[in-house]
């Protein structure tokens, strides 16, 4: 389990990245934390001419509050957000999902800009993410774009990356002091792939309300007004009212054909749910 | 080959090292240190856990080259660590080792949990130590050690260190490095990929009655024209060939026309980063009498040393409407080697599936064009098979009726 | 040195152990630690398909300097292991595969080359053209007419069928009788150092050395002495820290038989580790078994006899040296376990298929057949409406009947089975337990109780294995004592420790009889060429066997060294004794030390009558019944099932084990509790699937999952020392134990918590999903016509 060889490029900046990775003469493949990308290359799965790795870039290692969202650069760690080194406006939903990404020797290399592009149906950033509404920027020879981050997920390993484009960024909007979040995974095993994930946020003074079906062995399915799924869609007691028929024709509708599939996502998001409405 | 720089265990170390080179080969191969031992070379297991930058980090999933500039510390550099030295009186103690082999990597985690978390329950240390895998003890023994070095370095008045100390932003490892890098891989003149494959002997697509598909796929659909016009649009194997996105032939087809056929190919499929080509053979069979025919095909990937099998059998006839026809096609395959040996097969037989339902798109999108008096060439094909884009727009599609109804019932 | 110290080393001390340092300081050597000169790395071409017909191998002229195949090994044999048992079908396993190929990841070709990475990537450069056939996956269906075969010339697919009939047709007038389909997944043993091998010719001894992590370095040298047709004295096996057995590691490997031929010819050592994928894909040689077993009973739970058809998956090829019929050849024998009851009948398969060839792991055969019978006990108790543990109690061997011949003639040497079941059953308050089950977990949770028991039988003798007539019969174990001239003592034996502490455990042994301090005993061991013949670690048998060994030539250390003490104190042998290292006689003593000193370094103070063997000595031991020794243990296990989402937690875990003598109750403690996680791996998430065409569908550890430090819970453990009668200290062995009864226990706490749903899981590793489809199963049965499963789950 040793990978091809392959060049190794580490640009200083983004400028330097994007010439290298538009070169289609050959397969050129960018590295941050190399957390998923490792063990394929060590498998052979992936067989680059070239590696770029862009965890030298300085940009993509900052972080910048704007009014309204937390801006961090796509070679942030998730110890880095788990461990708060990232403020927190998220009521706490970014630091404890990120604690239970894989393991701490893992999450100290690995990226959130990378977990995302690396589209893993079953990673944690993409639904919890996708709840929060947040969304990545990626910059290419045709300048700069912004994508949510449940559409920068095409599928399952496959992110909306046009040719010579690269993730820089995600925006992750502050909450309210209101806003309540509800984050649950079904694993057979502590950092396992995950089986169903459900996660909730409710913003009431947003007036926001969402709801993600997520670890379908595709992208995640979101529900952008989960008020249907919860009875009179009041945030009181959100769990109470939890519409189960209607959140398993959802997932169904969403290309779930497994009964088993559908109950376990069902009931993950129920119980995601549950828990915003208990914290 | 190129010159890396790293400080292992306190001491300088420049070293020539492949980009390929994973940090813990690096420490085993190039600098004898090993003690970092490897257990599964993706990340999982955690024996190779080392100190980067004074955090625990998977050593097999990390390149030596991306860690340039960076402060390395093994087992063997916590000979005189406090912590690992607590640790090692408690694991002896509590018989938290027996074969030895997961034992640095689990200090090193270890070691981190003691370090960074102030009064952890049993299960939150069960937790944190999650990422390592111990095939002998049960773990009773390394939990317990690993209370007994917090509860005592509690009592003696040594708080946790929040996030172990670390300040800087990023990957563990990385941003020490002051300037940019290229560097080139081992020659590859020398390297043995550039020898060619020895010789290729015809390959045969190899029938046999008895196979069956691991996954098959069945679809009919209705064109406008006639059963003859169709069946002879089934007997061209290029314009077949053609409606399978990725696939691309070498040369006409031997044999035939009408009669048995052999062809030679190609098929690229993309799936995120990985890529596969596979190159193989189909031969063609048809049987004029029952307007059926059978395509059996076999490809193998070299690099991946992965192998695909697969047989499209098709039926044309009479539509219930006068004129038009009905094809039948049920395709089947089977994925053998690296690629098929994963438990998520989940997402190949999607991709999969999803590339069988374009090649039927296109199937019918081209006889119908043609049908429509358009010319081969012009035909309306999805060129290349794109896994992402596909998945999108059919389930996109299937949530937006799914509102609809929704909405109506409502 | 005082006397209370001394003690607290001997047979019962909970010593730390002698080989942590090394280890908790990265400074052990496994394999892949060794560094040789010139020394290059192999990767092998292994087969992507798992049967074909191999049409060719092409090498590029280039590279075929560094590329091994089949063609060049013509002289070298293939690997056979026959049983000699009526009927057994010997296989030969090619070294590099030639007309067929067999399973997925058998060896093609080797290529050599100055890295691993250089050498997978010649891999690429090798052709292979390989004819797919029909491939053989589910053991069922190739013991049927019609089945693809595997080896043509048997004309079926089964390696041997065993049938045994002892009274069975009295059973069959039972008023009840429960029939169940049992099975257990294939596994990997995953130690979490895999197989490697050094290989190197050493031109002065003219000896082909190979470093290899082996449980059996003996056995390992024989067999493949006798494939590459060396005499064995040209031969030496070095097995070095061991990093995990499991019984992965007990066997003669094509890959070793590689390399040596190899190295012989090329001037340079060569080197192959295992990688992960290799050893998940290549390597998933155990526990598949399938059960349709019935049991026949009275109204109140009285066994009255067992029906049973076993068959076990065995692989493609029959493994040096425990053969590919070890599992179910042993089944019949060991299915009946601790029960006394009078009837029995069982058929067995040993059935081949494109799988790897089965190994041992420990447990061997157990884990399955305590899965098999636990079940049925349990269904029973249902039937009945009794406790399960009261049905138990009915049919287990009393301690009033020990020594106890049962009915398949195994015989069990001591005990108070009922009682461990007892004391395990006390523990956990049945009472409190099924209250609180009654009125239901506030989360909606399903708890349940569930236990297992069961007998491991160790350190099988000769009578034993001379029956099954394979490669490999266990005789007189030996151990060679030689005390050093300051004083020391060194220990060599044949066994190998690979995490079970000999290094500790054995010194422990040989200080309990000599007195001499722990840390100067040195155990040399994994070395063919210092130690004496052994069949190696398996079937928890060292520290009986290994153990008597030290303890006999510790005994004759004593004899000779009172001989000279004697002499040094001026008095007669039979008036001296040996106590806490020194040789104390009428008129005063003289320490071992200063014997030693004396017979190394001053012989001219000896007489010349003095015993010539000094002190040193080479014995063989066998217990004085070699029947093998039969420890056991009750396990209960206390779950909470989640029914929406299928999650199994194991919530309490009580073992109550009697391994007779402890020589390191630690040590025991570690063994008991490692057995556990494995046997928790079986139960609930261990699992090699293959798909039809055979092809392995785990290659990595996210596929093949492995307990970690939260899926494993802390048992708690109690002791019952009931001493052996046949072993030196009453000494039993316990090394597998802990992972024989996880999956029964848990299995039946698990269909104890579903049973108001009417669910009964019979199959392991019970996964969340087998979980919900066996509600979703009951549930549509109850309900009629196909139910929605959502909101089945949701009402559940």
């Amino acid at each position: 389990m040793k990978p091809v060889n392959f060049d190794y490029a580490r640009p200083k900046d983004v400028a330097g990245v994007l010439p290298l990775i538009a070169d289609d003469s050959r397969t050129v493949k960018i590295m941050a934390g190399g957390q998923s990308l490792g063990p394929m290359l060590n498998m052979r799965l992936v067989q680059p001419d070239l590696v770029v790795d862009i965890t030298g870039i300085e940009e993509l290692r900052q972080v910048v509050e704007t009014p309204d969202a937390i801006v961090m650069g796509g070679c942030i760690t998730h110890a880095d957000i788990e461990d708060r080194r990232v403020p927190d406006m998220t009521r706490g939903a970014l630091p404890a999902v990120a604690g239970g990404i894989a393991y701490r020797a893992v999450r100290n290399r690995g990226t959130i800009g990378g977990s995302i592009t690396h589209a893993d149906p079953s990673a944690d950033w993409i639904s919890i993410l996708s709840a929060l509404g947040a969304t990545v920027t990626l910059r290419g020879p045709g300048g700069s774009r912004s994508v949510a981050v449940e559409d920068y997920m095409l599928g399952a390993l496959e992110a909306d990356l046009r040719p010579g484009e690269m993730l820089v960024s995600v925006s992750v909007p502050k909450l309210s002091v209101s806003a309540r979040w509800g984050y649950y995974k079904s694993c057979r095993k502590t950092g396992e792939f995950a089986h169903a994930i459900g996660a909730f946020l409710v913003d009431p003074e947003r007036g926001v309300s969402r709801a993600v079906f997520g670890a379908t062995e595709s992208r995640p399915i979101v529900i952008a007004d989960a008020r249907q799924l919860l009875g009179e869609g009041t945030a009181t007691e959100p769990g109470r009212d939890f519409d189960s028929r209607l959140a398993g024709e959802l997932v169904e509708a969403g290309g779930m054909s497994d009964p088993i599939d559908r109950q376990t996502h069902v009931v993950a998001l129920r119980r995601a749910i549950q828990q915003a409405g208990s914290a | 080959m190129s010159m890396i720089h790293l400080t292992i265990n306190g001491k300088p170390v420049d070293a020539a090292c492949e980009p390929r080179t994973h940090l813990a080969d690096f420490l085993r191969e190039t600098n004898n240190l090993t003690g970092t031992h490897l257990g599964c070379e993706h990340g999982v297991c955690g024996a190779c856990t080392i100190l980067v930058d004074g955090v625990p980090t998977r050593s097999c999933i990390t390149f030596a080259a991306a860690c340039e500039g960076a402060s390395v510390t093994t087992v063997e550099g916590l000979d005189d660590d406090d912590i690992t030295s607590e640790l090692r009186t408690a694991f002896s103690r509590e018989h938290g080792l027996q074969c030895g082999y997961c034992t640095p990597g689990m200090l090193v985690s270890a070691r981190d949990v003691v370090l960074r978390m102030d009064a952890p329950s049993e299960h939150d240390i069960r937790v944190a130590m999650s990422g390592n895998l111990c095939r002998c003890t049960g773990y009773v023994g390394i939990v317990r050690a690993i209370q007994g070095v917090i509860a005592d370095r509690r009592a003696r008045g040594i708080a946790a260190v929040a996030g172990g100390g670390r300040t800087r932003l990023g990957p563990a490892g990385s941003g020490n490095a002051s300037t940019a890098k290229e560097a080139a891989g081992a020659s590859k003149a020398a390297a043995v990929a550039a020898v060619k494959p020895a010789g290729q002997p015809r390959t045969a697509a190899r029938k046999d009655d008895n196979w069956k598909p691991q996954t098959t796929f069945e679809q009919s659909f209705t064109v406008a024209h006639p059963t003859d016009v169709v069946w002879d649009f089934f007997g061209r194997v290029d314009e077949v060939a053609a409606c399978l996105p990725g696939a691309s032939l070498n040369g006409a087809p031997e044999g035939g026309p009408g009669g048995d056929e052999h062809v030679e190919g190609q098929i690229k499929v993309k799936v995120g980063p990985i890529s596969a080509e596979f190159h193989g053979a189909a031969d063609i069979t048809r049987d004029e009498a029952t307007r059926t025919g059978v395509i059996d095909g076999t490809g193998k990937d070299k690099r991946s040393n992965s192998a695909t099998r697969g047989q499209i059998r098709y039926a044309v006839k009479e539509a219930e409407t006068p004129g038009e026809t009905r094809v039948d096609v049920a395709i089947g395959f089977t994925l053998s080697g690296v690629l098929a040996q994963f438990s998520r097969s989940g997402l190949v037989q999607d991709v999969a599936n999803r590339l069988i339902g374009v090649f039927v798109q296109n199937l019918e999108a081209r006889l119908a064009h043609q049908a429509g008096g358009g010319d081969a060439d012009s035909a309306p094909v999805a060129a290349e098979f794109n896994a992402g884009s596909l998945m999108s727009s059919v389930i996109v599609g299937q949530v937006k009726q799914f509102f609809a109804r929704l909405f109506r019932r409502g | 040195m005082t006397a209370q110290d001394v003690k607290q080393q001997g047979v019962g001390a909970s010593l730390l152990r002698k080989e942590d340092d090394r280890l908790l300081r990265g400074r052990g050597q496994f394999v892949a630690d060794i560094r040789l000169a010139g020394m290059k790395d192999v990767a092998f071409v292994r087969s992507p398909l798992a049967h074909a017909r191999v049409n060719g191998v092409h090498v590029p002229d280039a590279l075929r300097e560094r590329v091994v195949i089949a063609e060049d090994l013509k002289d070298v044999k293939p690997i056979r292991a026959v049983s000699g048992l009526a009927g057994f079908k010997p296989s030969d396993q090619p070294i590099l595969a030639f007309e067929k190929v067999r399973q997925v990841g058998e060896l093609l070709a080797m290529c050599v080359a100055d890295t691993r990475a250089e050498a997978e990537d010649m891999i690429e450069a090798v052709d292979l053209d390989l004819e797919e056939l029909p491939a053989v996956h589910d053991m069922l269906a190739a013991r049927k007419p019609g089945s693809a075969l595997l080896h043509e010339e048997w004309g079926d697919n089964v390696f041997l069928e065993t049938f045994v009939d002892i009274n069975f047709e009295a059973a069959l007038d039972a008023p009840i009788k429960v029939t169940r389909e049992i099975s257990t997944a294939r596994q990997s043993m995953a130690p979490m150092e895999g197989r490697g091998t050094v290989a190197v010719w050493d031109k002065r001894m003219e000896q082909l050395v190979l470093y290899t992590g082996s449980q059996m370095p003996h056995i390992v040298r024989t067999g493949l002495a006798e494939c590459l047709g060396l005499g064995q004295h040209q031969v030496r096996i070095v097995s070095p820290d061991v990093g995990g057995g499991f019984g992965y590691k007990g066997i003669l490997l094509p890959e070793d038989i590689c390399l040596g031929w190899y190295a012989m010819r090329c001037g340079h050592p060569v080197r192959w580790i295992e990688d992960r994928r290799e050893h998940l894909t290549a390597g998933a040689n155990c526990r598949e078994h399938h059960y349709i077993i019935t049991g026949y009973a009275d109204r109140d739970g009285k066994l009255l006899g067992v029906d049973c058809e076993a068959t076990v998956d065995s692989g493609a090829y029959s493994s040096y040296p425990f053969s590919a019929c070890l599992e179910a050849a042993q089944v019949a024998s060991i299915l009946p376990g601790p029960y006394d009851f009078p009837s029995y009948r069982c058929r067995t398969w040993s059935v081949a298929t494109n799988k790897c060839p089965i190994l041992p792991y420990r447990g061997v055969a157990r884990t399955g057949v305590c899965y098999a019978i636990e079940l049925v006990m349990d269904a029973i108790a249902r039937e009945t409406g009794l406790e399960p543990h009261e049905v138990r109690l009915k049919n287990l061997v009393g301690p009033e009947q020990m020594p106890f011949d049962n009915i398949t003639k195994k015989h069990f040497d001591s005990g108070d089975y009922p009682e461990a079941l007892r004391r395990a059953m006390a523990a956990i308050d049945l009472p409190a337990l099924r209250a609180r089950q009654n009125e239901g977990e506030p989360d909606g949770r399903l708890i349940g109780i569930g236990q297992a028991i069961y007998c491991e039988q160790g350190a099988h003798g000769t009578s034993v294995y001379a029956g099954w007539g394979i490669p490999m019969v266990p005789g007189h174990e030996q151990a060679t004592a030689r005390m050093t001239p300051d004083g020391g003592l060194e220990l060599r034996v044949g066994v190998h420790s690979h995490g079970q502490s000999m290094e500790t455990t054995l010194p422990q042994i040989a200080h309990e009889i000599l007195g001499i301090d722990v840390s100067r005993i040195k155990l040399v061991h994994g070395d063919t060429e210092y130690t004496p013949y052994s069949t190696g670690s398996w079937g928890s048998r060292c520290a009986v066997m290994a153990g008597g060994a030290v303890a006999t030539a510790s005994r004759e250390i004593a004899k000779l060294a009172k001989g000279i003490g004697a002499h040094l104190l001026q008095a007669k042998p039979d008036q001296v004794e040996l106590v806490d290292g020194r040789v104390v006689g009428p008129s005063g003593s003289v320490s071992l030390q200063e014997i030693a000193h004396t017979w190394y370094r001053l012989p001219q103070n000896l007489p010349d009558g003095v015993d010539p063997r000094g002190l040193e000595a080479t014995i063989g031991h066998k217990p004085v019944r070699d029947s093998g020794t039969f420890s056991y243990a009750a396990h209960v296990a206390v779950v909470a099932v989640d029914p929406e989402m299928g999650d199994i937690e194991i919530l309490d875990y009580v073992i109550v084990e009697d391994g007779g003598k402890l020589i390191n109750p630690m040590v025991v403690d570690g063994q008991i509790y490692g057995g556990l996680a494995q046997g928790i791996g079986t139960a609930l998430y261990e699992e090699m699937n293959f798909d039809a065409s055979g092809q392995p569908l785990a290659s990595t550890f996210a596929d093949y999952l492995l307990p970690g430090p939260t899926e494993v819970p802390a048992p708690r453990l109690d002791h019952m020392e009931t001493l052996a009668p046949y072993t030196e200290f009453g000494v039993k062995g316990i090394g597998e134990g802990g992972a024989i009864a996880p999956p029964a226990a848990i299995g039946n706490a698990v269909n104890d918590a579903l049973k108001g749903l009417g669910v009964e899981l019979t199959q392991t590793p019970m996964t969340p999903r087998r979980v919900l489809e066996a509600i979703g199963k009951a549930a549509s049965g109850k309900a009629g016509a196909s139910a929605d499963m959502t909101a089945q789950g949701e009402l559940a």
